[in-house]
């Protein structure tokens, strides 16, 4: 008995006792004489799993420049880690990408929630979160609390405004259904979109959410019809926006849609159609800051053509229509460029300082005309985009770039 | 080999086992470090499910449900919930918040204990992965009370011990990453300690009685009900401990953190540490804390061929290799690693069985 007790007290302090702790970190690790690391999570499974060709995108693209040299004779190595969309991933992933790895930054990190899960932890640690795949007005917004953050795409504040407004302008009294994803991605845009309304005879008669873990949004598209709307407004993920339209067709609902820009990519709209049949398809509006990989307007495009090049030999077996491809182009295309600015002793404290002050008209893979652009504290790298309609199976843009002013 | 002689042994290898945690740290990296501290959080939840499954014979599916319960009481407890409009003011210190989430959670096991004592087998399993089910939805759905979506934030707030700067501990100064390890692996030894106390006598004895023959163990006098509902009872409050450490060592949590997936990662982990017995388990916790990395291609990556790693960097290639293994690993121990000690113990002992003729 005693012998029993002894032992269990001897091991509770062994545990409790501690012998030596590591110390020690270096300034501004995850650079060599060879190498910049970056690292980022990306959805590589689970229910957005379709954006994974962002990241792979943006690793075509960074593999191109080091084949070429790299940036001053450093090769960019980015390491992609799965997170399945969970937040709760997002978080120890990152931290072993810190704290293990040692990355000079983590870079393009997919999600709204996962990038606020893990905005706390590496302003903490100062580590750069550059360019956080996110149109979260909060990156922008709140960048003098957190100066390590920085996003890259016009925000969906931007972007909701703009639809309240076209439907303003456009329709009288118009009745808009709203499906959302329940969480700040999808608030964030229901928000907006109102403001955008203004005081217009339009209005919002119902919005339904839905949980990006729920196996789809049927019964939230009935209730949408039941309301009587005649706009749909599908602020989702890839998935559930398919299925929005899908089961919008199939109870024979045929409103006026607005689908968000990350989700109305053209690729994803011609999975909605069904081969031509799903015609809810026909005549929606979404915005895009992209060029658009199916559209013959670039298809002598020299951006374009060297966007396809670099997918073959890059990203083999990469589907070049998926326009995510070239939004990790557009995005790693300016890493290069924040890189380069850095020279020869690139720091962290630097990189956030490069990452602030951008300023260009020429990122081949956005559309012409849109201009890079952070400084005097506009924190919004991208805060221009194109409406554009579906038309006989693909996005036909309308009206020139609009620019946001407000965020 | 006697009994007594056999109990010794365990001692020392429970001693042995003890020393190995201890010095750990010194052998691998500060990170590594916060990765095994996930393990023994995972134990902890083991431990709890063995006592109610491998022991008891109850199936569940839902204990990812229980220790959300112990991760959000914590991470409530720490920050509270008036950010979101909550009535919670927070500011308890993260130790203190642990027999809170335990006790917590342990009450909704009771609870859930009495419905269950009507249900059995496969039917159980389905009740009890409904609330697994449930759990992120629900936590979504109190928003003012859970943060809805986003979750909770521990990290850098003042009720969590070493978000950045070291902790010191014992005259000793800990990176937060050996602090998290040491914090949870003299949890997790308590708990297996006290596990191992609950097993051994009348309590144990009645566990397994109502596992092995429920007809049985009426018959002798055991009573169904309140052993059923009490290893509910202690099963959820070892998970929500295990929750709140999670809460604690993640400094993070949300609707996510705590899947269905992951109840169904515990009833693996006692699979693969080996139904009814302890020492199995902690085999059990170190596979679910790592294959998920692993799979990735990370850590292994290099006694892997290249073609394989590049396998798992695809699109859902993780997935495929987790399950890949798992079923190899029950080919080979389809007892589990506990299977494989016990197995080991009767060469030793040699009591080997022979099956009567």
């Amino acid at each position: 008995m005693r012998l029993r007790w002894t032992l269990v007290a001897a091991a509770v302090a062994l545990a409790a006792a501690a012998p030596l702790a590591l110390a020690g970190s270096t300034a501004d690790p995850g650079v060599t004489s060879t190498t910049i690391l970056l690292g980022g999570t990306s959805p590589l499974t689970g229910p957005a799993a379709s954006y994974a060709s962002v990241a792979r995108g943006a690793k075509a693209y960074l593999d191109s420049v080091n084949a070429q040299g790299g940036v001053a004779k450093r090769k960019i190595e980015y390491r992609i880690v799965d997170d399945a969309y969970n937040p709760a991933q997002t978080v120890q992933a990152v931290r072993r990408l810190v704290e293990q790895d040692k990355v000079f930054a983590v870079f393009n990190t997919l999600g709204t929630e996962a990038n606020l899960a893990i905005r706390d932890y590496l302003n903490q640690v100062k580590v750069p979160q550059l360019f956080a795949a996110s149109g979260a007005t909060t990156w922008g917004r709140d960048a003098a609390k957190y100066p390590w953050t920085i996003g890259f795409q016009p925000s969906y504040a931007a972007e909701g405004f703009v639809y309240g407004r076209y439907v303003a302008q456009n329709m009288k009294k118009a009745k808009i259904a709203v499906l959302f994803q329940n969480d700040d991605y999808g608030k964030d845009l229901l928000g907006s979109l109102k403001s955008g309304l203004g005081r217009s005879g339009s209005k919002i008669v119902a919005a339904e959410p839905y949980q990006v873990t729920s196996p789809d949004v049927g019964s939230q598209i009935a209730k949408l019809k039941a309301s009587g709307a005649n706009v749909l407004a599908i602020f989702a993920t890839p998935t559930f926006a398919i299925q929005a339209y899908v089961f919008a067709n199939r109870l024979g609902w045929r409103p006026k849609v607005i689908v968000n820009g990350v989700s109305g990519t053209s690729n994803i709209m011609v999975l909605a159609s069904e081969g031509g049949k799903n015609r809810a398809v026909e005549g929606s509006i979404t915005t895009t800051v992209l060029k658009d990989p199916t559209d013959p307007r670039w298809k002598n495009d020299a951006s374009m053509k060297l966007y396809r090049s670099l997918l073959s030999k890059y990203a083999k077996g990469a589907n070049p229509n998926d326009v995510y491809h070239v939004y990790g182009m557009a995005v790693a295309y300016e890493t290069v460029g924040v890189l380069r600015r850095l020279g020869a002793n690139p720091t962290r404290a630097a990189l956030m300082k490069a990452a602030r002050s951008l300023n260009d008209p020429k990122n081949p893979f956005l559309l012409p005309g849109v201009v890079v652009k952070t400084g005097a504290g506009d924190n919004f790298p991208v805060q221009q985009g194109q409406l554009q309609r579906w038309t006989k199976g693909r996005w036909v843009p309308f009206g020139g770039l609009w620019t946001s002013k407000r965020n | 080999m006697k009994p007594r002689t056999q109990r010794t042994i365990g001692f020392v290898a429970f001693a042995a086992f003890v020393v190995f945690i201890a010095v750990l740290p010194s052998f691998i990296s500060d990170f590594k470090a916060r990765d095994y501290s996930y393990v023994a959080i995972y134990l902890i939840a083991l431990l709890g499910l063995n006592i109610l499954t491998g022991y008891t014979g109850q199936i569940s599916l839902g204990h990812g449900a229980f220790m959300a319960i112990g991760g959000y009481t914590t991470a409530i407890l720490m920050a509270g919930n008036e950010q979101f409009g909550g009535p919670i003011s927070g500011g308890m210190k993260d130790l203190w918040t642990l027999p809170i989430a335990g006790l917590v959670a342990g009450l909704v096991g009771l609870a859930f204990g009495f419905p269950a004592l009507r249900l059995s087998g496969l039917y159980l399993a389905l009740a009890t992965f409904a609330i697994a089910v449930a759990m992120p939805s629900t936590v979504k759905r109190f928003e003012e009370f859970s943060g809805g979506g986003t979750g909770i934030q521990l990290f850098g707030t003042p009720e969590l011990t070493g978000s950045i700067a070291n902790v010191q501990v014992l005259g000793r100064s800990l990176t937060p990453n050996d602090w998290m390890y040491y914090l949870a692996w003299s949890i997790a030894l308590v708990a297996f300690a006290v596990a191992w106390l609950i097993l051994r006598g009348r309590t144990g004895r009645a566990f397994r009685a109502v596992r092995d023959s429920e007809t049985a163990a009426v018959s002798s006098g055991v009573s169904l009900a309140r052993y059923k509902t009490l290893a509910f009872g202690i099963s959820a409050a070892y998970a929500g401990v295990a929750g709140g450490l999670f809460a604690i060592v993640s400094a993070f949590v949300n609707p996510d953190t705590f899947p269905v997936a992951l109840s169904i990662f515990l009833l693996v982990g006692i699979v693969v540490g080996g139904l009814g017995g302890l020492s199995g388990l902690v085999f059990g916790a170190v596979f679910i804390a790592f294959l998920p990395l692993w799979a990735q291609g990370q850590d292994l990556g290099s006694l892997l061929p290249d073609r394989i790693v590049e396998e798992t960097k695809k699109p859902g290639g993780p997935a495929i290799v987790y399950g890949v293994v798992l079923i190899l690993l029950m080919f080979v121990l389809p007892n589990g690693v506990g299977g494989l000690f016990r197995r080991a113990g009767q060469l030793l002992s040699r009591r080997r069985y022979s099956p009567p003729k």
